[in-house]
């Protein structure tokens, strides 16, 4: 099986010099199928979110390449990332960053807006498999932080993306609140067949992927999660 | 914590934001500089008029004029011999153009200089034989100019000046400069003739324009019986007669000053509310760590104190410079209207310095203040969330609204009290305008909603779409910056549609009225230059000419204000031309004045409260008379008022017939360039003043165009002040809505779309407040031509739409729009789309 998603020998520094002082990605080699799904483990500041960010094309690497689908997505313009993250990625975000201007059907058919996509039926769907029938015109003011993350879930699997990008989904929710989300999450990753890497601090969330794997000085370690 | 750590916390914010802290000076200097601008400009006119009459009035402690336009010089011996006059002198006061000196004109005195020694010292002093026969020598006549005027032109002693009298160019020899020690510094383009000369050149033999006098005690007892027509006045009535004639002209400037000044405060305070609120969260994040509410109140009353001084300073140097470089055109336009002024420099006064402070740090408090006052109340926790303004925001538009409804009653109520003063009618302006600003946020959030709606369902337009949303979510922003903007739009457009209806109904009276082939109409027929009499024997024997209408114009005190005398030929008028009579019977009209009967104009009936079948009394040299109104007619050739009179009646009455324009009326197939030609072949520099009709009208709405020009330059700012507004607006919701648009990189926006989003955000903002300006822009113009304009002129205008203004309007404020959104688009494409945010 051909892998979806593959980083070869990613680095990644930051410096306010000439010399390189912080090294958060030191030379990452990963893999991910179609379907398959990863959970990323790590303190605070280990490189989590910038590993997640040069998956998803908003942030590119310092030295290595990133393949999604044969296609070198390092290579890419920042219009060709915008395109690629469009069409190919899913972002959840532990903040939810829905839109307030925007009512809860707007949020969720935004991504099918920009594909041009005038059919509105996945996006009633997924509303109603996220348990939010009925709050198409709402606005995100109006509902609760557990029903905003379930809105964002539905947004990010709208266009049906072949990756999806979880940032601590649950981090903002109490533990029942985020154990739903993380159910949903499953639920929705397997019915659209959507590969997952999921960055969390929770344990709560092991059972959701098989691979674990855990930031450790700028290298990604295979970590067998027994909590 | 200290006010100097918060002062300096303060300081650091506007090193962080530069480019809102030029805006921020930009908008409070801008509308101070509209402010003191047009005070500079009221001021320095009045202030140049003033001690032009005082510098020629000299040691007079009074002067006699003719209350119908001129003094027969026999009365002077009488006045001269009267014990009690200590000293008299006649003068002949009479301005020109000259070739030499272009479009400048030059006021002539003709004096007698042995008469003149007690009154003025800059009147030359005649030390020998040979400058008295060069003086008093009629051929030619020769004059002493004041030496400004010598070297601003490179006249030369001994040499030539072209006085253009009537339009007809008659040489005078220049004698030299007018004495050193006279009027240093005044900008006084003045010539000193003998009076006998003065007499000649300018077609006055046997009349004089003035007597001044010095007298010994009270004026009534030294002078009881002056003959009919003649009036005793001093320099401060000349002032305030004069400076009232000016009162239409200054009215249109302040008018156009109080609604910049409303823009400008508008401005000011959205700046100031801006960096105020922009610092929200850190404010209250301040209060969190334990600041105390004074201080925090302290240091940004400090802040706006020194951002109100610093764009006070610089408004102040704008309005000067805005304002000399307006004066020139002014003053040539006050020139042209009413009377002659040389305002070439303008000074600041304390008045206009405290005025231009007072409005830039009294607009930079309260706008700074008020938003302060706000989130130093508001709990910490209520602060450090941006959407709490928001809501706040959303809450206040129905309140705002309601307000606003109640200020629209207002001015409806102020429109009809404005019959009783003017004064209401400016309220009533101020008052619709204020009630529109208000309906502003509860406008802007339905539509920006509904727009975004249209633009996605119709258009598919996403960016659109996304555009309108953050329009309607930031509304504490936006719709301030819409509000200053439809108030700078609605004026324009309120103010345009006036002035294309004036324009339009003064064409439609001009088509009417001018109805001969060819005029002999010189300029300086203000200035009461007769044309030679030998010129009008000549069109009169021209076989090709099938008749002639004469005119004089003269200006006379009707109840001690001065008004025009308009002397017609009736007879031919009936026949060729049509009068627009707003009350009268028209034939009976025409019958009438053949017998005496006058016609007044709408402006004078208004003024003086008189109709038909009142009368009116004039000065005449055989005493006051009464006058019969037969006609009041749409007239708009002087807003002090015109009295028609037939030629016929004048002549019999007053003994003159001096004409200073005539009308041809050609037999059918001649040529008007034949005609022309041949009359300028005969009478040297006649070719500059013979015109057809078309040049006549068009010179006509030339002097129209020109009294309007200062209101479009007014009106360029507002509108430039306006749009700024919309700019800084743009870079708030950038500065605040930065995560919102790096979420939409992440879902897939590329920088391009995200920067098509804020353009489009200009254009929304832009039609949202064109949109209100229509609306108001018309209801404005009702209140212009009925409240303001009719109550202060008299004049009636039919108000016309003019579909260009409304086009032009809008395509102008898409276009500002446009170019106001570049920069913060430029600094949104230049940022990837996508860049990260950090997770809290």
């Amino acid at each position: 099986m051909k892998p979806l998603l593959r980083l070869v020998d990613v680095r990644k520094c930051y410096s306010s010099g000439p010399k390189c002082e912080i090294f958060p990605l030191a030379g990452i080699n990963f893999e991910l199928c179609q379907g398959e799904r990863a959970i990323l483990f790590g303190k605070s500041g280990s490189g989590k979110s910038t590993f997640l960010n040069i998956v998803g094309g908003v942030d590119s690497p310092t030295k290595g390449k990133v393949y999604f689908d044969n296609r070198e997505i390092t290579a890419m313009s920042h219009v060709g990332l915008a395109y690629y993250r469009r069409k190919e990625v899913g972002f959840i975000f532990q903040s939810f960053n829905l839109f307030p201007t925007l009512t809860v059907g707007e949020n969720v058919t935004l991504p099918l807006d920009m594909l041009g996509i005038a059919d509105y039926t996945r996006a009633h769907e997924l509303l109603a498999a996220v348990g939010l029938d009925g709050y198409w015109n709402k606005f995100p003011e109006a509902i609760s932080g557990g029903e905003q993350q379930r809105v964002a879930i539905a947004r990010a699997l709208a266009k049906t993306p072949k990756l999806i990008l979880a940032d601590e989904p649950t981090g903002n929710l109490d533990q029942a609140t985020g154990n739903g989300i993380l159910k949903l999450i499953d639920q929705v990753c397997r019915e659209s067949n959507a590969s997952l890497i999921m960055v969390t601090h929770s344990a709560d969330a092991v059972w959701l992927a098989p691979r674990h794997y855990r930031l450790k000085s700028g290298l990604l370690v295979e970590d067998n999660y027994t909590n | 914590m200290t006010l100097k750590t918060l002062l300096k916390f303060n300081f650091k914010y506007y090193r962080r934001h530069a480019l809102l802290a030029v805006l921020c000076l930009l908008g409070i200097s801008l509308g101070v500089g509209i402010v003191v601008a047009v005070e500079l400009i009221n001021d320095s006119a009045l202030a140049s008029f003033a001690s032009s009459v005082d510098f020629l009035s000299g040691k007079a402690t009074n002067s006699i004029i003719s209350t119908y336009g001129r003094i027969d010089e026999k009365y002077f011996k009488t006045i001269w011999e009267n014990p009690k006059v200590l000293a008299a002198t006649p003068l002949v006061d009479v301005v020109a153009n000259t070739l030499e000196t272009g479009s400048e004109p030059i006021r002539f005195l003709g004096v007698d200089p042995f008469l003149d020694t007690p009154f003025r010292d800059w009147v030359p002093q005649l030390a020998n034989r040979d400058q008295m026969l060069r003086f008093f020598g009629g051929n030619p006549p020769g004059v002493f100019l004041s030496k400004d005027l010598m070297s601003r032109y490179n006249l030369k002693k001994d040499g030539w000046l072209t006085v253009l009298d009537a339009g007809l160019e008659k040489k005078i020899r220049i004698l030299g400069p007018l004495p050193e020690n006279s009027g240093a510094g005044l900008n006084e383009n003045l010539a000193v003739m003998d009076i006998s000369n003065a007499q000649e050149v300018f077609g006055r033999v046997g009349r004089l324009d003035r007597i001044d006098l010095i007298i010994d005690g009270p004026v009534n007892s030294a002078l009881p019986n002056l003959p009919s027509g003649l009036k005793i006045t001093n320099a401060n009535s000349k002032k305030s007669t004069l400076t009232a004639m000016l009162y239409s002209f200054q009215l249109n400037l302040t008018a156009m000053s109080l609604i910049a000044l409303f823009v400008g405060v508008f401005l000011i305070y959205n700046f100031s509310m801006f960096s105020v609120l922009s610092r929200r969260q850190d404010m209250s994040l301040l209060l969190t760590l334990g600041c105390d509410r004074q201080s925090l109140l302290l240091a940004f009353l400090i802040e706006s104190l020194i951002l109100g001084a610093l764009g006070s300073l610089i408004g102040l140097i704008f309005g000067y410079s805005v304002a000399s470089y307006s004066i020139g055109k002014v003053s040539s336009t006050i020139s042209q209207l009413y009377f002659q002024v040389n305002a070439l420099h303008v000074e600041l006064s304390g008045w206009v310095v405290m005025t231009g402070l007072a409005v830039g740090f009294l607009a930079t408090i309260v706008g700074c203040a008020i938003p302060a006052f706000e989130v130093a109340a508001t709990p910490p926790v209520l602060g450090l969330k941006r959407q709490s303004i928001e809501d706040r925001a959303k809450s206040l538009r129905v309140y705002l609204f309601l307000v606003g409804a109640m200020f629209f009653v207002g001015s409806i109520i102020a429109a009809w009290a404005s019959r009783r003063s003017v004064f209401w009618g400016f309220v009533s302006a101020f008052g619709m305008t204020t009630a529109f600003a208000l309906f502003t946020p509860g406008f802007l959030s339905p539509f920006t909603y509904y727009l975004g709606l249209v633009f996605k369902k119709i258009f598919f337009n996403l960016e659109a779409f996304l555009a309108a949303r953050n329009i309607g979510a930031s509304l504490s922003r936006t719709s301030i910056a819409v509000a200053a903007l439809a108030v700078a739009l609605s004026m324009t457009i309120g103010v345009d549609t006036m002035i294309y209806s004036f324009r339009t109904s003064v064409s439609a009276w001009l088509d009417e009225a001018l109805k001969g082939d060819l005029y002999i109409s010189p300029d300086t027929t203000k200035w009461d230059h007769p044309l030679p009499t030998a010129l009008i024997d000549q069109a009169e024997r021209d076989p090709r000419i099938d008749s002639i209408e004469r005119y004089s114009t003269y200006e006379i005190y009707l109840n001690g204000k001065p008004v025009k005398l308009r002397i017609i030929e009736s007879e031919i008028l009936r026949r060729k031309a049509r009068f627009i009579f707003v009350k009268g019977s028209e034939n009976l009209a025409w019958k009438e004045i053949k017998n005496g009967a006058v016609f007044i104009s709408e402006s004078l009936a208004f003024k003086f409260n008189l109709t038909v079948g009142d009368s009116l009394t004039l000065d005449t040299p055989d005493g006051p008379r009464k006058f019969p109104i037969v006609a009041v007619t749409r007239d708009y050739s002087s807003d002090q008022g015109t009295i028609q009179m037939d030629r016929t009646v004048y002549k019999r009455i007053w003994n003159d017939d001096r004409v200073q324009s005539i009308a041809l009326f050609l037999k059918p197939g001649v040529s008007r360039e034949d005609v022309k030609k041949s009359l300028a072949d005969q009478f040297k520099g006649l070719e500059r003043t013979i015109v057809s009709n078309r040049d006549m009208r068009e010179r006509v709405l030339t002097i129209f165009d020109k009294t309007f020009a200062p209101t479009s330059t007014l009106k360029g700012v507002s509108l430039l002040v306006a749009l700024l507004g919309v700019a800084t607006a743009m870079m708030a919701i950038l500065l605040e809505r930065s995560r919102e648009i790096r979420i939409l990189g992440y879902l897939g926006l590329t920088s391009g779309e995200i920067g098509r989003m804020n353009i489009y955000q200009g254009l929304i903002m832009g039609f949202a407040a064109y949109l209100i300006a229509s609306v108001c822009g018309l209801l404005l113009t009702y209140i212009i031509v009925y409240a303001i304009n009719y109550r202060s002129f008299g004049w009636s205008i039919d108000i016309t739409v003019n579909r260009w203004i409304f086009v032009e309007g809008l395509g102008l404020t898409l276009l500002a729009c446009f170019l106001s959104s570049l920069y913060p688009t430029f600094k949104l494409v230049r940022t990837p789309s996508g860049t990260a945010i950090k997770e809290e």
